[in-house]
């Protein structure tokens, strides 16, 4: 291509190409237009070309994906799912704002964005329709309107409780205020005491004229309550408790202070001829609905709202919006067709296993485990699913007894022996153990001195331990429980009695192990239980999921270039999914977060155990171990003992976790204590 | 949606009464209808569970109502109340996880139901979903829209209260169970899981039904399927 030299060449009055272009004019133009910010005309002087000729080189280097234009992915998945949510649900517009995004909460942006859609439709001469709520009020109090007349701003409902500060009737006097437009109340409550009241008062003139203004509404501004829990809804004193009454256990939603169902019917309740103010009906009359609501637990709500019709204008952010679709069946698609061509249909639909019928892999296990250990565990005798140790009962010895599904081999059994726990009991794989077992092997191990269960925090284990325990209390025999809960992924810090128990049993089970061979009381084993489950945390990362014998099936999908982040122990999906790190970013990731709850002080000592859950190469879990002990190094903490192997398995799950016990000197004594079993031996 | 404008049949249609009345072999053989149900639905209640769950609902639910034939089978049981309380142990000892003790302790509410009596009716078939709704309530600490079994069986026990109410026969009632049970699991979708394994996700249960509520609708199905294979009753006015 001729390229004649310019006048004024970039780069020193050169007549050519600046060399870093390396000869390429679409480079070249296009980085003096896009970097350089200059106009076609003044890029076609410098280059010596002419302004078309410009315009077809910047045409060229986005054809030829030297340019690429994007739009930054938040402002495009908002674009998206307001589209969806509009085509979905017919919606006659739909604004989607990005969940997160600077200091102001969800509520006040919402509210921003509610007002910028209200001051966009509204009209000289309408009649505004409000409800009450916190997005309303913050709506209320951020519209910027245009000059607009004769305006009236009438209340959706009656009035309610003072003790919140976003009222109907503080709702529509600031909305009028902020439009210049007339208030007008209803001048009654939203819930009257009886039917009969309510007949009295729509008797009344005034009252039945300000209904009157409410039915010419021309468009409303509304909220959507969740009624879940959580909700404001319960503490706003809407409901004056109506709502525990039976008829609303089918409502999932509140809107207009009426009660929607999931299919986003009308709920009809006692509360429903005491409510003054617009009804569902009448609702759906209104022109315009405008709904602004948005946070994950509204997503039931929202959903019920627009199956039912009653908005035709939604505002909400992205992560609601999506949920709302998902609910509805609807997949994120990816932005372009993807690249790759087409991989052939995957040949096989079943992940291999070294089984016989699958129903028996359990109890097959059980008995080549007694048989390898036999000089460490035997069975107990009309139960398959419990081991017990050889030397248990001992008298006048607390006895450990462990559990919880199969699937976690060596975990329970490989934990069975002198110092640490007395018996073990599985179920089937990955549930929990019925009560029959647990009694057995507590009838079985007891040494009269009470007996401790320790197991992973999960409903179904819970319940059936705790099954157990009331039956051997009732004989007479003292229980203590102590349920593990070292998993930090699965919840926050502030409910850590919610969180999973998983790897880092093993430590909890070798204190009370070690507690319990030094003659210690029951009190002192289960205070020091809880002690060494309090300082232990695990997080785990998988790269592969595992499959049960049952279905050969992966358990959950994980993508080609994916990890599942804090994923448990029973093959259940994590809490996060992430493009494929490095060992060491892994190691660095799971241990960062480990540190940030631990607060270790420098000196401080800890134990280390990387465990495998199920099919990771063991190489792999060195790899890791070197950088978090690189990593504790740094951070000046001391390394008492690194256990590294599966201890704690899913089955086949490809992935590991890593849990640190923060020792103390008590703890630490006790973790040197010897004991011997399948899985762990010590001195 | 929309489906209400179906539910026209008036009150006192069908007969509030009934002569059928059924011994503790039929209770085995409506296990066996449980138990064959589930197992068809095995490998959909795995994947259900995979989205969410460790993937074993389907398996539990049918390895432990097999157990439950078995040992109603084997029991030397001839009152339907007692040989239900069979019915509960043995899944129970089964199945164990949350849902043995959920299901256990709703068949011991369904024997309860049924107390001593030598046989019972078609309106204790019909019954029997608030017996197990109450039962596992008792066992279970789920609320409506926590996503779990409950959002079937509080419905579906709802639905019977309400038919029986306004008349309709026991086979009616189960219809109108059945209907609100799959209404039920199909709102399980939009809400985020509270309790239980898959509450350790989030948001991330979003659009996925609940394995519980799938498995509890399959029950209300098979009650329905089997009493009118018992009573004859044609499918008029059928719903769905």
């Amino acid at each position: 291509m001729p390229l004649r030299p310019g006048n004024r060449a970039a780069e020193g009055g050169d007549d050519l190409i600046p060399l870093r272009f390396g000869d390429d004019p679409l480079l070249w133009a296009s980085w003096l237009y896009y970097e350089e910010g200059m106009t076609q005309g003044d890029i076609a002087e410098q280059m010596g070309v002419s302004r078309p000729s410009v315009n077809a080189y910047l045409a060229d280097a986005r054809a030829r994906g030297i340019v690429s234009i994007e739009i930054a992915p938040d402002r495009f998945r908002s674009l998206s799912i307001a589209k969806a949510l509009r085509d979905h649900f017919n919606l006659q517009d739909c604004l989607v704002i990005p969940t997160e995004g600077g200091e102001r909460s969800l509520i006040a942006r919402l509210g921003d964005a509610g007002a910028r859609v209200l001051s966009r439709f509204m009209r000289s001469g309408d009649t505004l329709a409000v409800t009450w709520g916190r997005t309303v009020l913050s709506i209320a109090d951020q519209i910027q309107p245009p000059i607009l007349q004769d305006v009236r701003v009438v209340q959706a409902t009656g009035g309610t409780t003072a003790k919140i500060p976003w009222t109907p009737e503080a709702c529509a006097s600031r909305l009028a205020k902020a439009l210049n437009a007339r208030a007008i109340p209803i001048s009654a409550p939203a819930i009257v005491s009886s039917p009969e009241v309510r007949a009295l008062l729509m008797q009344e003139a005034v009252l039945s004229e300000q209904l009157g203004m409410l039915a010419e509404a021309d468009r409303i501004v509304m909220g959507i309550s969740s009624l879940r829990p959580e909700s404001t809804i319960h503490s706003s004193g809407f409901l004056e408790g109506g709502m525990q009454h039976a008829h609303y256990q089918d409502a999932v939603g509140s809107i207009v202070g009426r009660f929607i169902s999931a299919r986003g019917e009308p709920v009809i309740g006692p509360m429903h001829d005491r409510t003054i103010g617009l009804d569902l009906d009448q609702l759906r009359r209104v022109p315009q609905r405008i709904a602004v609501a948005g946070g994950m637990d509204k997503v039931a709500a929202i959903l019920a709202a627009l199956r039912g019709g009653y908005v035709n204008v939604l505002v909400t952010d992205i992560a609601t919006g999506r949920g709302i679709l998902t609910a509805e069946g609807y997949r994120d698609t990816p932005r372009r067709p993807p690249s790759e061509p087409d991989r052939p249909p995957r040949a096989r639909t079943h992940v291999k296993k070294l089984i016989n019928a699958p129903q028996d892999a359990v109890d097959e296990t059980l008995k080549g485990a007694l048989l390898a250990h036999e000089h460490l565990i035997a069975p107990v005798a009309g139960s398959s699913r419990v081991v017990r140790a050889l030397d248990a009962p001992r008298q006048g010895k607390v006895a450990i007894v462990v559990g919880g599904g199969a699937g976690h081999e060596p975990a329970f059994w490989g934990y069975v022996g002198p110092g640490l726990a007395d018996a073990a009991v599985v179920g089937n794989i990955f549930a929990s153990p019925p009560p029959d077992p647990i009694i057995a092997a507590t009838r079985a191990v007891n040494g009269q001195a009470g007996v401790i269960y320790i197991y992973g925090n999960f409903s179904g284990d819970v319940m059936n331990f705790d099954m157990a325990a009331e039956v051997m209390a009732a004989e007479g025999v003292e229980v203590r429980s102590v349920i593990t809960t070292d998993d930090i992924a699965s919840s926050p810090r502030e409910t850590r009695s919610a969180r999973r128990g998983v790897a880092g049993n093993i430590f909890t089970f070798k204190i009370a192990g070690a507690a319990a061979a030094r003659m210690m009381s029951l009190d002192a084993c289960e205070a020091l239980a809880r002690h060494a489950n309090a300082r232990t945390y695990t997080m785990g990362l998988a790269l592969e999921p595992g499959s049960l014998p049952e279905t050969r099936q992966p358990s959950f999908d994980l993508g080609p270039e994916d990890m599942e982040i804090g994923v448990g122990v029973h093959g259940e999906p994590g809490v996060e999914r992430r493009g494929l790190a490095s060992a060491d970013a892994c190691a660095d990731l799971l241990l960062e977060r480990i540190l940030e709850e631990m607060h270790a002080a420098e000196g401080d000592e800890v134990a280390l155990l990387i465990n495998s859950l199920g099919s990771i190469p063991t190489m792999e879990m060195y790899i890791v171990l070197r950088r978090v002990r690189q990593r504790l190094k740094a951070r000046g903490l001391r390394v008492h003992s690194s256990l590294v192997g599966p201890y704690y398995t899913s089955l086949d799950m490809a992935g590991l976790s890593l849990s640190v016990l923060h020792l103390d000197k008590e703890l630490k004594e006790l973790l040197e204590v010897p004991c011997r079993s399948a899985a762990l031996t010590i001195g | 949606m929309g489906a209400l404008g179906h539910l026209a049949s008036g009150p006192g249609f069908w007969p509030t009464a009934s002569m059928t009345e059924f011994s503790a072999h039929h209770l085995v053989d409506l296990f066996r209808l449980f138990a064959l149900r589930l197992a068809e639905a095995r490998i959909d209640l795995g994947a259900l569970d995979g989205a969410i769950g460790d993937a074993d609902h389907g398996n539990s639910m049918a390895e432990g109502f097999a157990a439950v034939v078995r040992a109603t089978l084997a029991a030397p049981q001839d009152l339907p109340g007692p040989l239900m309380a069979v019915a509960a142990r043995s899944f129970l000892s089964a199945v164990g996880a949350t849902t043995g003790p959920l299901y256990a302790s709703a068949l011991q509410a369904g024997s309860r139901r049924l107390g001593e009596r030598a046989s019972f009716g078609p309106e204790d078939v019909a019954a029997l979903v608030g017996a197990f709704a109450d039962g596992i309530a008792h066992r279970g600490n789920a609320r409506p829209g926590d996503k779990t079994m409950m959002d079937v069986w509080f419905p579906a026990a709802r639905a019977v209260a309400e038919a029986a109410r306004s008349g309709a026969s026991p086979l009616e009632q189960l219809r109108q169970a059945e209907r609100a049970a799959a209404e039920g699991r199909e709102a399980t979708r939009a809400m985020i899981a509270a309790v239980g394994r898959a509450a350790r996700l989030g948001p991330r249960s979003l659009g996925h039904v609940d394995p519980g509520a799938a498995s509890a609708a399959i029950l209300i199905s098979a009650l329905r399927e089997w009493l009118e294979a018992q009573v004859g009753d044609p499918p008029m006015g059928r719903i769905g």
